[in-house]
This record gives structure tokens, sequence and C-alpha cells, in this order.
């Protein structure tokens, strides 16, 4: 198990007006580590990863990337150090061609912002198909395309920009059966390729296969954390039901639950 | 169906720029019709000359204006900035007495400035851009008003200068403007396919949430093409008055709905995302067409609106057709794509 933290935060507290979404949460990835944050509707998933990207700043507490200290992230920001975001369909642009997506907002230019299209498009060619996804020629529009394929084309960023940590932010909402295989074959790529990830999912049956750790948050606080290893799928759904209702993973499980057990800061 | 995106040469571009190409058609045909109707003056070199001559006080405001549509936004407000422009150059003229460079550079600096000011209403007090260019359309236009109180300023004793060869001379007997439209549709071509910001500006029209999360600063793009949108705008009233030898008040208001037909002639959508230059220089070339043809042919001129309407009507249904006959291809290109 490798050791080193690619990304810690430590004690986030963000507030929407009066409501607090995240009370304090730590939260680490390794390296070469998968982590899957789960929890229920309004947990913080979203708004834990969202700052981490830089979309939203935290009131309080600090991001440590690849060891250097932030107290605000931007996209930008956050892409240069390694981090690349995937949304369910949301950071596509459905007009415009496959090899412009893989390199929206990233775009490589000359000096003058002149863009290198033939050499964009041969990278993009490169990184679709590190994930098999060549059935259709580069300059396609996005519009074509299947959900699955969607989602493997947004993956495709981490691997023509080298990103160190792909967030996948319920990439399986709204997918079939077999395209949600399909996403998840892509994350098991990014694990063999030596990357790291966050997958955040309400289905902890599309999170389960992939994971090497899980998160648990509940009303903007970490709960419990878990290796996967420990559990069963079913293990997990059940700590995830007692949590929902009680707040609490079950006393049988305790044993196992990492949080606070294992300070997040000791680990690098 | 899946092997569409697999073709090869004429095929290719022809399904890819099929709007284009069904603009293009058009054009033809009614270039064909006027012709029909009236083959010695479509034969005759003037007539072009002369459509050459206007066109381009409809087709440079368009130009740029594809640029805001592309980015999701509108502008109403460049009519009037038509008017800002060439008032301060003629004021400019009028107190150094003779047509200084200066004139010019002041007036572009005005529409600039007007498009600034839309940029910021819009982004930063989040404004939309209908709502805020209505006030900024009259607001010019009140300025330019009150400045003039209503009076032209005739810019004739500058006629035979350098200035004016420059801008609206005559070049082998076609009129300079047509070559600064078309030197300044292929600058935004290039901008538009070629460069870093005419892609952030398809990518805010297309899907404005994701533009912001890969970190493109959307607000400072939008202000920018208005900026540039409002200079373009000046310029072509520029163009405007020394063509006609005067300033008036009232510059730049006809041109309002005919560059916005422009463009939407050409396959812009005002749902943003897509468009083309290309599309809406022929958009101006065909209305520009249709005003001539219908004069040379003939009938009163009440008869240029009704055309041009059935025309706008005819583009816009051929394009419905396209995009439509493109969503169930879309379907079904999903399915061959899982």
């Amino acid at each position: 198990m490798p050791e080193k933290n690619i990304v810690e935060m430590h004690n986030i507290v963000k507030k929407f007006g009066a409501v607090v979404a995240l009370k304090g949460v730590d939260f680490y990835v390794r390296e070469n580590e998968i982590v899957g944050l789960v929890g229920d509707n309004g947990a913080g998933k979203s708004t834990l990863v969202k700052i981490l990207f830089g979309i939203h700043a935290s009131d309080e507490g600090e991001i440590i990337i690849k060891g250097k200290k932030y107290k605000r992230l931007t996209p930008k920001k956050a892409y240069e150090l390694g981090i690349v975001l995937i949304h369910q369909e949301r950071t596509l642009c459905e007009n415009h061609p496959i090899w412009r997506n893989v390199f929206m907002g990233r775009e490589l230019t000359n000096r003058f912002g002149f863009l290198k299209i033939k050499e964009m498009k041969e990278l993009a060619y490169k990184s679709l198909a590190a994930l098999e996804l060549t059935k259709m020629p580069v300059d396609t529009p996005v519009k074509y395309l299947s959900g699955g394929y969607k989602q493997g084309v947004q993956i495709s960023r981490a691997f023509t920009f080298e990103a160190d940590l792909v967030i996948l932010d319920e990439p399986t909402v709204a997918l079939s059966l077999a395209e949600v295989q399909k996403v998840l074959d892509y994350v098991r790529e990014l694990k063999r390729k030596g990357k790291s990830a966050i997958f955040i999912s309400h289905n902890i049956y599309h999170v389960y296969p992939v994971v090497d750790r899980f998160v648990i948050l509940n009303r903007g606080e970490v709960v419990a954390e878990f290796y996967k290893k420990d559990l069963t799928p079913e293990d997990l759904s059940e700590i995830m039901i007692s949590i929902a209702r009680t707040g609490k993973v079950p006393k049988e499980y305790e044993e196992l639950n990492l949080y606070k057990k294992a300070s997040p800061q000791s680990a690098s | 169906m899946a092997e569409i995106y697999k073709m090869h040469g004429i095929k290719k571009i022809l399904y890819e720029f099929k709007l284009q190409f069904v603009i293009t058609i058009i054009f033809l045909l009614i270039w064909l019709a006027f012709y029909l109707l009236n083959p010695p003056a479509f034969s005759n070199p003037f007539t072009y000359t002369s459509i050459m001559g206007v066109v381009p006080f409809t087709i440079i405001p368009a130009i740029s204006l594809t640029l805001v549509i592309i980015a999701g936004e509108i502008d109403l407000s460049f009519a009037s900035v038509m008017a800002l422009g060439p008032l301060v150059m003629a004021l400019t003229w009028q107190a150094f007495g003779e047509p200084t460079p200066l004139g010019i550079l002041l007036g572009l600096l005005a529409g600039l400035g007007a498009g600034l000011l839309n940029g910021i209403l819009i982004t930063k007090l989040g404004i939309p851009s209908l709502i805020a260019t209505i006030g900024t359309l009259f607001l010019w236009r009140g300025v330019v008003l009150v400045v003039t109180e209503g009076f032209s300023i005739p810019l004739g004793e500058f006629r035979n200068t350098l200035i004016y060869s420059i801008f609206v001379g005559r070049v082998f007997g076609i009129p300079v403007q047509f070559f600064w439209a078309i030197v300044l549709a292929i600058i935004f071509w290039i901008i538009l396919n070629r460069h870093k910001f005419g892609a952030y500006i398809y990518y805010i029209g297309d899907n404005r949430t994701a533009a912001r999360m890969v970190g493109i600063n959307v607000d400072r793009v939008l202000i920018t093409v208005y900026a540039i949108h409002g200079m373009v705008a000046a310029f072509a009233g520029i163009l405007d008055s020394l063509e006609m030898a005067t300033f008036w008040p009232a510059l730049g208001d006809i041109y309002m709905l005919k560059s916005i037909a422009s463009v939407v002639i050409g396959g812009t959508p005002v749902t943003g995302g897509v468009g083309t230059i290309y599309g809406t220089f022929l958009g101006g070339m065909i209305l520009g067409f249709i005003e001539m043809g219908v004069l040379a042919s003939g009938v009163s001129g009440f008869w240029i609106r009704l055309v041009h309407g059935v025309v706008i009507i005819i583009a816009l249904a051929a394009q419905g057709i396209i995009r439509k006959g493109e969503l169930a291809k879309i379907r079904i290109m999903r399915l061959l794509t899982t």
C-alpha cells in the first residue's frame, strides 16, 4: 500500500448562508488510491470536491496538494496541479468535436494564443486510445456520443494532461448498465496507470468494485472510513443505512472504522 | 449511420457544413432569380459595385455580432453605437478643421467604451443582455440626439483627402469598404476558428457551466467580446458617415435588424454555441442583393421588406429542418456508440 498522500484537506468548513455544508472535514487521498466518497443527498460530497477543485472557496481549513499548502484554489490552479474533475455530462460542449472537448480550457497554443490543432488531435487520439475509445474519430461532435463514451472523453483528459488525481462526481448517473461497466473499466485503467481518484456516488454497488477505501460523509461530517477489503458490499450497505437512520456506525463495524483511530495527518 | 464521421473529402465537408451549403444555395438562387427578372441590370458591373458600396454597413457590425450571439448573448445597442462613433469623429474633425486620424481613433474608442459598458452591465451586474442593451441602445441614441440637437454634421469638405480614400475610396471601381468587410471577416474567422479566444467564445455559448469549471474566465471573455463588438460597430458607423459625407443623428437605426437578420440567416442560432462568419457574410450579401434586385426589377421599394421577410423565413425553415434531422441522427448515433 503506497503511503504518500497526494491530497490532504484539513478541517474544511463551508457555509452557505446559515447552512453549514461542511463542519470541519478531514480528508486525504494517497498515491494510486481510489477513494469512494459516499453518503446521502446533502451530505456534502460534491461541496467537498468542489472546494478541492477550486469552484468553491472554503470558509476555514487548508488544502495540501503534493506537500504544498493552499488556502484557496481555482479550477485553473487545480488543473495545473494535476487534478481533473469529471461531472455527469457537465464539462463537455456538445456541439464541439471530441478533441476540442479533451483540451477545453487547456488548449495547446503558440506564443500568440493560436491553436495547435494537429498536435491536439494527435494527443487526444493517444489518450482516448489508452481507454480504447477509438470507435469514433476525434473530430466527431460530442453530441453524437453515448453517455458512457462522453464520460470516457472526460476521463481521457486525465491521460492527456498527465493528471495524478481524477475526481469523478456521480459519473454513473443516468447511464445504462453496460455503460456503468465501461466507466468502471475506465476507473480501473486509471488505477493501473498509477493515478488516484475520488469516486462519488449514491450507488455503493457502482463504487464498490473499483475503490480501495470508502469515506462516508453524513451531514457535513466524515463519520466513517473503511478499507474495502474489510467489508462486503452488504456490510457497507448495512452501515450506510444505519448512518442514515442514526448517524452512527453499527457497533460490530466500529472495530474496522479507520476514522479518528488513524489520524490522516500521520499518514504522510 | 455510425459511418458519418468516418466520411472523407467532399462528402464529409458537405455534411459538416450543410448549413453553410444551404445558405450558399439560397444566395445563388436569389442571384439567379434577379438575373432572370432583369438580365441587363444584373450583367452590369455597376449593380455589383453599388451593392458592395452599401452591404458593408450591414455586414461589418454583423460579423462582430456573430461573436456575441455565438457566446449566447445578444446586443441591440450597436445600432446607436454606430452613430456614437462617427459623432465623436465628426466633432473631432470639426474642432481640428481637418480629417485627423485622431478623430477615427477617438470614434473607435467611444465604441470600445460603449461595448465595455454593455459587457460590465451584463456580466458584473447580471442584467440579461437583451434588457441591458435596450438600455444602452436608448442611452447612446439619446446622447447623440442631445449633442447634435437633431442636426446633421456635413463632412463633404473632407471628401478629397487620403483618409477618405483609405476607408471609402474606390479601387478599380470597387468600394474600399467592401474590402474592409472582407478583411474583418477573415480576421474574425481566424479568431473564432484558430485562436484560443474564439474557442472560449464557442464554449461559453455552448455550455457556460462547463466553461467555468475548466477555468475559463467567462466574464472577461464576454466583456472583451462586447468591447470588440462596440468598436467594430463604431467603425461601421464611421464608414457609413464617410461614404455619405455627412453625419446624421439617425445613423445606424436601419442596420440593427438587418445585421441581426444577417447573422440568423447565416445559420447562427440565437441559442449560441455554434455559428460561422461565412454564414453571416453571406446572410448580409443576401439582404443586399434583395434590396438591389427589388429596385432593379422595377417594382416599388416597399417590396424590399416583404422579400426580406420571406427569405429570412425560408432560411430559418431550412435550418429548422436540418436541425430536426440532426436530432434523429443524434439519437441513433448515441445508441451506436454505447
